[in-house]
């Protein structure tokens, strides 16, 4: 009896161990990545660092290109697959007889399994095509990043919706049908608004999702390290620059690099407690 | 299609005919009559709204599913059509000449794919057993929470080059399958913690209560039963991580490798799986002049075993909610 | 018109209801009179709920659910092809099993119904609210705090709040889904002496498990019943509470109610 309660402790201490992994993790890939854009952090200098002009030749590090490259993606993303996702989740909480809700359903789960390269080559060979044909221009930047974006978040948002509005206690719904209300104006002024906080999450999380995108958005928008001056004409994202130029680059070049993922790194942990703090919210709310 | 429009949303809205009404209310004015005509017109704007809203809501599904359609449907047909044949994917890869094969890249996605499961499951389960049977919620259970959130929002490519300094260079792996599973099983650690805490959860209470009613302890009890139970969860969530692993390349490129000739032997050869090499193909592109077949090959193949595991994770799951529905 | 001449509001004939493959309800005949409270009583699970989301079709929301036969609301059948669902919810509106407010307002809880026929002055707005919530006996209790949350009343007063709430939409019946379940005994008397002055106006079918509550308020009693696990609810029978609780006709109704009453 005494060796059974010993070897419980033992498990217990094990599995604690396996569990702080996470936390190891983390503070290992803030730790590494801080480190390596210590250099240019210190040599550079923040006000090199945030100007707009990326030519290591002549010791130009600024990232701002880069960092509004990912902010107009994201932003395109959203903006296109925002609503799909929300009206897909809508849809399948609230429209959808049975058949279609399965198909859909498998739809999404399907859509999230698709890898990311195989997207961005898709988009490399059949979009950007289209798109240069259509506007007479090089074909890449925001706008196919955006698409391809606005495709890719889509499983996230719709997962998250689907969650959130299901939460929503039918007694409300089936209270406002009860008194004459059509169903979109059950949705509009009872679903959604009690949905709020979380599709607020849902659409975070997403954003987190577009932001971190690399390999769709890397075959669609480059090269080039400057603004673009239309949505159809080259520019770069931070995860593009740090992906095209890691393997290649030395120095203090490479050290700038870091300080992209360490710029990603913040805006990821922004973002969870951006989350963190809308969920409270929402429990504060629920009481 | 059939649209389901459902019988709810006639636009032509009957009202009760005007004189009857009007007695009701004892005849009276014009305010009332206004008012009705008023409420009269605002139902017929909402029928005419949810009808539209009902038609919009339904083409954005139906949009995305074409979206779906067209993306599985052109890599598929491209590739089968113009590439995928025994003598590609069993064969060679070529650098500079056109004809090359891409067997060594199937072999490393699989090899990459069991390595990191290998070290992600004892890691996400044991972590999984902790947070859902051991641990009480406070501190702990909230930083360990932190933590995996924070894992799962950091960019694949953050970690591709955390990995690459930590494991690459500071650990001295080289670009190897070891690198870039350890650096993998890290990136998919909260994942596979997910899917089995909720296959833990799923186990009823009753058969907890009945294993430490009989004296087992807390160990054995997930040993004996908990983990038996929750086994199928387990290993749904494990075909999808395998999945997940197969098309990430972010995260491998600066880890594993991108292109290699000759079939991985060893956790610390250098690979190329799949996802990575399309990468490789698209950058080194005009090497071989028949570089674009080989990404069309290569991407209908990887997207034909993504396909394969999200069904066997499906058939895994189905099989799961049988047995559960049968304790029931 | 019924045998005693008052109008009929609900007419059901050879209702059957199906979900999916199951048979819920078989051959529902029933006549709901206006300005009458008609009591649905019977074991649980005998379909009587079902009976009554039938009536406003509030079984459309089920999956799979299909209603066969005839039900009609001032002669017109409300399943034909077409029918008007909005406004038969507007004409027919329901005061669920678990006080459900919105987690709202009092004042926004109330005004929620008038406010989706377009109504938006503000006299008017608050003429409806003053007169449901004195019709729904709550006024009283809640004057003064009209803008606080529904969800800070008792819930016995969230029920009177959620029955104000379908009264501000001026229905012409009102069901009622074991509306005192959730009740202590003060509160249930609250809501049985509101019913019966309601009925002066509405017609009331109201679902109960409860048979004294029954025997007390209703004019005229339906007790349905399902012979065995998995075959559909039928009527046992149907008359004047009177007669369904003094000398009912089916042997299976009385031993219902003397089992019962004990």
């Amino acid at each position: 009896m005494q060796g059974a309660i010993g070897r419980e402790w033992i498990v217990k201490k094990v599995l604690f161990v396996l569990a702080m992994m996470t936390v190891l993790g983390i503070v290992l890939i803030i730790f590494f990545v801080a480190k390596e854009s210590v250099p240019a952090l210190t040599d550079v200098g923040l006000g090199n660092l945030f100007s707009s002009t990326w030519q290591p030749k002549t010791g130009q590090y600024g990232i701002l290109v880069f960092i509004t490259g990912t902010l107009a993606t994201t932003a395109g993303g959203l903006i296109l697959g925002a609503p799909l996702a929300i009206g897909s989740a809508i849809f399948l909480t609230q429209m959808a007889p049975r058949r279609a809700r399965s198909i859909v359903t498998r739809g999404v789960e399907l859509l999230a399994g698709v890898p990311s390269i195989v997207l961005g080559w898709l988009g490399f060979t059949v979009m950007v095509p289209w798109i240069r044909d259509l506007t007479n221009s090089p074909g890449t930047g925001v706008l196919a990043a955006s698409i391809l974006l606005g495709i890719m978040i889509i499983p996230t948002i719709t997962t998250i919706a689907i969650d959130a509005l299901e939460a929503v206690p039918k007694s409300h719904q089936e209270a406002s049908l009860a008194m004459g209300a059509t169903r979109w104006q059950t949705i509009r002024r009872v679903q959604v608004p009690a949905a709020k906080s979380g599709l607020l999450v849902a659409i975070i999380l997403g954003m987190g999702r577009a932001i971190g995108e690399t390999m769709a958005v890397a075959l669609v928008i480059g090269p080039a390290s400057s603004f673009p001056s239309s949505l159809t004409s080259p520019t770069h994202t931070l995860t593009t620059k740090i992906l095209i130029e890691m393997g290649e680059s030395t120095g203090v070049q490479r050290s700038a690099l870091f300080v992209m993922g360490l710029v990603l790194l913040l805006i990821a942990m922004a973002l969870i407690i951006t989350i963190r703090l809308v969920s409270r919210e929402r429990k504060v709310a629920a009481r | 299609m059939k649209m389901d429009l459902d019988t709810d949303m006639d636009v032509e809205v009957e009202s009760p005919p005007l004189d009857e009404e009007e007695k009701a209310v004892g005849g009276r004015s014009d305010v009332e009559r206004r008012m009705r005509e008023r409420i009269e017109r605002t139902e017929r704007r909402a029928a005419i709204c949810d009808r539209i809203a009902t038609v919009v809501i339904w083409g954005l599904a139906l949009f995305g599913l074409g979206i779906l359609a067209f993306i599985i449907g052109t890599i598929l047909v491209r590739g089968l059509t113009t590439a995928l044949t025994p003598g590609f994917v069993f064969g060679k890869p070529e650098a500079i000449r056109e004809g090359g094969g891409i067997w060594p890249m199937i072999v490393s996605s699989f090899y990459l794919a069991l390595l990191t499961i290998a070290i992600a499951i004892p890691l996400g389960v044991g972590a999984a057993i902790y947070m859902a049977e051991f641990a009480r919620e406070g501190w702990v259970t909230r930083v360990v929470r932190f933590g995996a959130d924070s894992l799962s929002t950091v960019p694949s490519v953050v970690f591709g080059i955390f990995g690459m300094v930590l494991f690459v260079i500071y650990f001295g792996l080289g670009y190897s399958l070891l690198a870039g599973a350890l650096t993998l099983a890290l990136l998919n650690l909260p994942m596979v913690m997910r899917t089995t805490e909720e296959a833990l959860k799923a186990v009823p209470c009753s058969y907890r209560e009945a294993s430490m009613g009989l004296g087992a302890t807390r160990w054995e009890t997930v040993k004996k039963v908990l983990l038996p139970s929750a086994m199928p969860g387990i290993t749904t969530g494990a075909v999808l991580t395998i999945g997940r692993i197969v098309g990430e390349s972010a995260a491998v490129i600066y880890t594993v490798g991108i292109f290699i000739r000759k079939v991985p032997t060893s956790p610390l050869s250098p690979a190329a799986p799949m996802a990575a090499n399309i990468w490789h193909t698209y950058t080194e592109g005009a090497l071989v002049s028949d570089w674009m077949r080989v990404a069309n090959g290569e991407a209908a193949f990887l997207l034909l075993v993504v396909l394969v595991l999200n069904l066997l994770a499906r058939l895994a799951a189905n099989r799961f909610q049988k047995r559960l529905g049968a304790v029931k | 018109m019924s045998d005693n001449g008052n109008e009929i509001k609900f007419e059901l004939r050879e209702m059957d209801l199906f979900y999916d493959g199951f048979k819920a309800l078989e051959d529902v005949d029933l006549d709901i009179e206006c300005r009458n409270i008609t009591a649905i009583i019977g074991p649980s699970g005998c379909g009587k709920s079902s009976a009554l989301r039938c009536l406003n079709r509030m079984n459309d929301l089920v999956d799979g659910a299909r209603v066969e036969g005839t039900v009609n609301l001032d002669g017109e059948n409300i399943y034909r092809k077409n029918y008007n669902v909005v406004e038969l919810r507007k004409r027919v509106g329901m005061v669920f099993q678990k006080p459900n407010p919105f987690p709202k307002s009092i004042y926004e809880n109330v005004t929620f119904g008038p406010r989706l026929f377009g109504i938006r002055d503000r006299e008017t707005l608050e003429g409806i609210v003053e007169e449901s919530l004195r019709k729904a006996a709550l006024w009283s209790e809640v004057e003064g705090k009209l803008k606080t949350s529904a969800l800070a009343l008792s819930g016995g007063q969230q029920q009177r709040l959620c029955i104000a709430r379908v009264l501000a939409v001026s229905p012409e019946v009102i069901l009622l889904d074991e509306p005192c379940s959730a009740l202590d005994p003060i509160a249930t008397q609250r809501i049985e002496d509101l019913l019966s002055e309601l009925k002066e106006t509405y017609t009331i079918v109201i679902v109960t498990h409860n048979m004294q509550q029954a025997a007390r308020l209703s004019d005229y009693t339906a007790f349905f019943m399902i012979e065995e696990q998995g075959d559909p609810g039928k009527i046992v029978e149907f008359g004047p509470t009177n007669t369904i609780f003094t000398n009912p006709d089916d042997e299976r109704t009385e031993r219902y109610i003397t089992g019962r009453f004990g």
